[in-house]
């Protein structure tokens, strides 16, 4: 433990971290002081003044510096005259606190009792009624009945949007402040404020768009009353009738804990049904947040639109069929088709089906082809060799710590982590964020290096030759790295464009590198993460925490399907050489990619399982129907390699199975063993499999500690309704450069850039799509754009289009209309094209394009 | 638009501080000056200058008495009546002065001349029953100074009019 401090609180004694806070200290040694504005995730204000405590420090003999002793021996305590708000004090050595006296007693009630002067009693429709700070603590406090005449009681707005996804109730509004601060200093977005004061204060926006940022979900549960309240759950159920099922969020790597919030419904048919996704407390990965996309995006799991039987194409039409039926069928041509079969996993199939389709594949080939979708990033191997210390924890990432964060939109592609990032900035870190354009994250960064598209990999390159010169080099771990001297020789007369960038990174104690995918081709990716692993191998910062790589994966499992044998090379290969049959596992490459859409017409046979009737399930022989990750158990794997588990939080839709029996189901057919009886034996399997995973056995993965700080259980006003951990706080696998016995390797990298003339298209990312699960959040709609390009403003200005003009863009060989942005994002000769915001694939890598204005 | 008309005074305001949202209270207090009160597109036009969110100047104009994001009278008289002041008789001086020009609390006169509203402490409790016209203060008011104040501004206002 760090240094300690000892104090005591009511008579006791308690070793408490020197420097927390005394309302935190309190909480750690088992003492509640009640809070409505303070939070331990921000900074205190002493708004509210329900912390009150009695407070003294032991009387130092200024001569000698020893306490000062009464007469039976034991230390004097000079007491502050008045009550003091414990969130505002640190602690300290021989701090005394008393808590339990009539004195803090009075002085709380009496603050209860004005809190509650114009607080409305609508407790019985009120949609925090039940986990209700205010709520408890009028049961713990207060005098139980108002002297305040009930006449001159505030009457206010009730039903305020600020923005369309979070409502504020007015009256219910206590003015802590926290909503404001979470904005303020976790965000960074100032869309609410204060608006006059005293007893007219109130919350507002005038920011346009209103309440907009990707993390406005979190305000509704830090509120410590029910005045913020979201658009999803509003009147949607009452706590008490919930039962929280842990999950992990199923839409981008970061791999946030969540609680589905589920309850039998009327509307489901009597089912268990998700009515909200709240976070769930893992300070390794989410904290105790999670962003928009998390918390309204689990609408899909009960859509009207999923499919719930199996169906076989016959001629132009679907027939549904009984499962036994599409087996048979498919083991059939899956017999006949032998090498002739691709198999590609997507994104977010769990570990699980990945380890069944593996399985599957390999019954029908020796070599049998595993590819993935979407396949832009690569790299999985630099990842097992540098990636992130266990361990790592960005919250612990402060002055002396760098993160780089390259070729990635950071805000759309993992906003939990960009967040992270953003307030480790605050904190003193040296952030260096490198992409072709500005991105959000460019407002917090030490160092901004715009780079033009194409020389991603040189740049990052020219960070390790810069190591080289300015012996930054870490000869103790190039000891253990095999063409450390190759590499070093390599890097000799590497000019280094963005010197203070590198030199910023150098410096730090820690590093951290976040890889994206955003405007580089397949094989450039692969350089990139090479290069990576290079620059953090070169200075030894790997194999511990808070050090290595970080790959931007896009979707919730991608690495777990790379652990499991997949690649994305495998899938690029596809284009030249198209299998007859096609075993696709819930990706949707039709959408995203036109050549795979050529790819799939012209296929012999095309098997899907999906929960939607995608374009790519329209191209398919059989489709079958899958549960989504709501109505199964199973293992995510994140970007930091951390498996998680998720659990069965609702009741199945149709005939729906779990991917991975359905694999398995098909795998017997075809002379296979039965399938596994539940989730958790197909992961016996994969820990007695595969090596990386040995450790990864369902109990193991449930297993919780305490963290810090105590949010969650009934003292629901310390931090809000972020749920405690009680599914697992899951397990990281550890990267090579851990084991200090284990031998690395790095190599020279390839620079090559583009070979592309003239104007070309980067595709790029945005949180709200059209992605086949999101698209089924129709509340979120307002936030998908139409399909756009962003222009340049020279290049527009050139062809004569203004921004919200519809252009054409010609790429690869098609054309599609799209609106124009011309807001300055982005550069000379760059068209942005961001990917799914519709199901017409544009472009899935850099490519040449041309744009032409439409005549009037 | 401020940001033409007034450039030098601007660019004045941003040298006195380390960062530009730091200018926000002395360009509100310009574009009050210039446009008479603060309506939502003068705060977001502020904004835009500082740098920051349009929400953030809205609450400060909220914050403090001397902002307003109503149009006023030519006469903007502010009566403190805080607790030292009432209890020098302020907030009963307020109502009649009130009754006296047929306004509510916070109201405009219909000739658009007065304009009365109540503040939190303006310093100078010793002084009360006072008001500030127009940030000029006037202290140890009673009825009979206050109504020959207003025939004073009235004939002033009339004269301005006239010219």
């Amino acid at each position: 433990m760090a240094e300690t401090v000892t104090i005591t609180i009511d008579g006791q004694q308690f070793q408490v971290p020197k420097g927390i806070n005394l309302v935190d200290a309190a909480k750690m040694s088992g003492t509640d002081i009640p809070v409505f504005c303070y939070h331990p995730k921000m900074d205190p204000v002493g708004m509210c003044r329900m912390c009150l405590v009695e407070l003294g420090s032991v009387v130092t003999n200024r001569e000698t510096g020893e306490p000062d002793v009464d007469d039976n021996g034991d230390p004097v305590v000079r007491w502050f005259p008045k009550l003091q708000t414990a969130c505002t004090q640190t602690v300290s050595e021989g701090m005394v606190v008393r808590g339990a006296t009539q004195r803090v007693r009075d002085a709380r009630d009496d603050i209860l009792e004005f809190i509650l002067t114009s607080h409305p009693l609508d407790c019985p429709i009120c949609d925090k009624g039940g986990e209700c700070p205010l709520q408890n603590l009028t049961m713990a406090y207060g005098p139980g009945e108002s002297r305040f005449v009930f006449d001159d009681k505030i009457r206010l707005d009730k039903h305020v949007p600020l923005g369309d996804l979070i409502y504020l109730d007015r009256e219910r509004c206590i003015q802590c402040a926290r909503c404001t601060r979470f904005c303020d200093e976790v965000v960074g977005d100032d869309v609410l404020a204060f608006h006059e004061r005293g007893r007219r204060l109130q919350i507002v926006t005038i920011s346009d768009p209103p309440f907009d940022t990707k993390f406005s979900g979190n305000t509704t549960d830090i509120c410590p009353v029910g005045a913020l309240t979201t658009a999803d759950f509003r009147f949607g159920a009452r706590p008490w009738e919930l039962d929280e099922v842990p999950s992990i969020c199923p839409h981008c790597p970061v791999g946030c804990n969540i609680s589905a919030s589920t309850r039998l419904d009327r509307d489901f048919g009597g089912k268990k049904v998700i009515k909200r996704i709240m976070p769930r407390q893992n300070e390794h990965v989410n904290e105790i947040w999670i962003c928009d996309k998390g918390r309204f995006g689990h609408h899909h799991a009960r859509a009207e639109e999923r499919l719930t039987t199996p169906l076989l194409r016959r001629g132009d039409e679907w027939v549904a069929v009984d499962w036994d039926t599409a087996y048979s069928e498919i083991a059939g041509r899956l017999k006949k088709a032998g090498d002739n079969v691709a198999f590609l996993a997507g994104n977010n199939l769990s570990n699980e089906d990945l380890w069944e389709l593996r399985k599957l594949a390999h019954r029908t080939s020796n070599t049998p082809r595993l590819g993935v979708w979407p396949a832009f990033m690569t790299g999985a191997d630099a990842v097992a060799q540098a990636g992130v210390g266990t361990g790592t924890r960005l919250q612990d990432m402060g002055p002396d710590s760098a993160i780089l964060v390259i070729a990635s939109d950071f805000e759309e592609e993992a906003p939990v982590w960009w967040l992270q990032v953003k307030q480790a900035a605050d904190r003193g870190a040296k952030v260096v964020v490198a992409n072709g354009r500005p991105t959000k994250l460019d407002r917090y960064a030490t160092e901004v290096v715009h780079y033009e598209y194409g020389d991603a990999v040189a740049v990052l390159n020219s960070f390790a030759a810069r190591a080289r010169s300015k012996n930054k080099i870490d000869a103790d771990f190039t000891a253990r790295v095999d063409g450390a001297a190759e590499l070093e020789a390599e890097l000799k007369g590497t000019r280094v464009p963005f010197a203070d960038a590198a030199e910023t990174l150098l410096d730090a104690e820690d590093l951290v590198i976040f890889a994206g995918g955003e405007g580089l081709t397949l094989d450039q990716h692969r350089e990139l993460m090479q290069a990576a692993a290079n620059l953090l191998l070169l200075t030894g910062h790997a194999g511990k925490p808070n050090n290595g790589l970080v790959p931007v994966w896009p979707g919730a499992n991608l690495q777990g399907a790379f652990d499991l044998g997949f690649s994305a090379e495998t899938t690029a290969a596809l284009a030249d050489q198209p299998p007859t049959v096609w075993f696709i596992g819930s990706a949707d490459p039709a959408a995203e990619d036109a050549a795979l859409v050529q790819s799939l017409a012209n296929a012999e046979f095309v098997v899907v399982s999906t929960q939607f009737m995608t374009p790519t399930a329209a191209h398919a022989n059989v489709i079958l129907p899958a549960q989504s990750f709501a109505e199964r158990e199973g293992t995510f794997t994140n970007g930091m390699r951390r498996v998680q588990r998720f659990y069965t939080a609702q009741g199945p839709v149709g005939d729906t199975l779990p991917e991975w029996r359905i694999y398995a189901n098909i795998g017997a057919r075809l002379g296979g063993d039965k399938p596994r009886i539940s989730a958790a034996l197909v992961m016996r399997d994969i820990t007695q499999n595969v090596p990386r995973y040995a450790a990864m056995a369902y109990p193991a993965l449930a297993a919780v500690e305490k963290q810090f700080p105590d949010v969650g259980g009934d003292d629901l006003y310390y931090g809000g309704t972020a749920y405690t951990n009680t599914g697992g706080l899951g397990i990281q696998w550890p990267a090579n450069a851990e084991d200090e016995s284990a031998r690395l390797q790095v190599r020279p990298v390839q620079l090559d850039g583009y070979q592309i003339e003239g104007l070309f298209a980067v595709p790029v990312r945005v949180l709200y799509d059209r992605s086949t699960l999101f698209e089924q959040s129709e509340m979120m709609h307002t936030h998908v754009p139409e399909p756009f390009a962003e222009i340049n403003n020279q290049d527009a200005a050139h062809i004569g289009i203004v921004d919200g003009e519809v252009i054409r863009l010609n790429v690869n060989g098609a054309q599609h209309l799209l609106t124009a942005r011309v807001n300055g994002q982005a550069p000379a000769g760059v068209v942005l094209v961001p990917q799914l915001l519709s199901k017409t694939p544009i472009v899935i890598g850099p490519a040449a394009c041309a744009i032409e204005k439409i005549g009037e | 638009m401020l940001a033409e008309k007034y450039a030098d005074r601007i660019e004045k305001i941003f040298s006195k501080y380390p960062d530009k949202r730091s200018g926000i209270m002395d360009l509100l207090y310009l574009a009050q000056e210039e446009y008479g009160w603060l309506s939502e597109d003068t705060l977001r036009e502020v904004a835009a200058l500082c740098d920051v969110d349009p929400t953030q100047a809205h609450s400060i104009a909220g914050f403090y008495t001397m902002f307003s994001e109503k149009p006023k009278g030519t006469y903007w008289l502010q009566v403190c009546t805080d607790l030292p002041c009432a209890l020098r008789g302020a907030d009963q001086f307020y109502q009649e002065l009130c009754a006296y020009l047929d306004v509510d609390d916070g109201g405009t006169t219909s000739d658009g001349l007065f304009t009365v509203e109540q503040v939190m402490c303006l310093a100078a409790c010793d002084k009360a029953p006072m008001l500030q016209c127009n940030f000029h203060y006037y202290e140890n008011l009673d009825m009979d100074i206050i109504k020959g104040l207003i025939e004073q501004w009235r004939a002033q206002a009339q004269q301005e009019a006239a010219e």
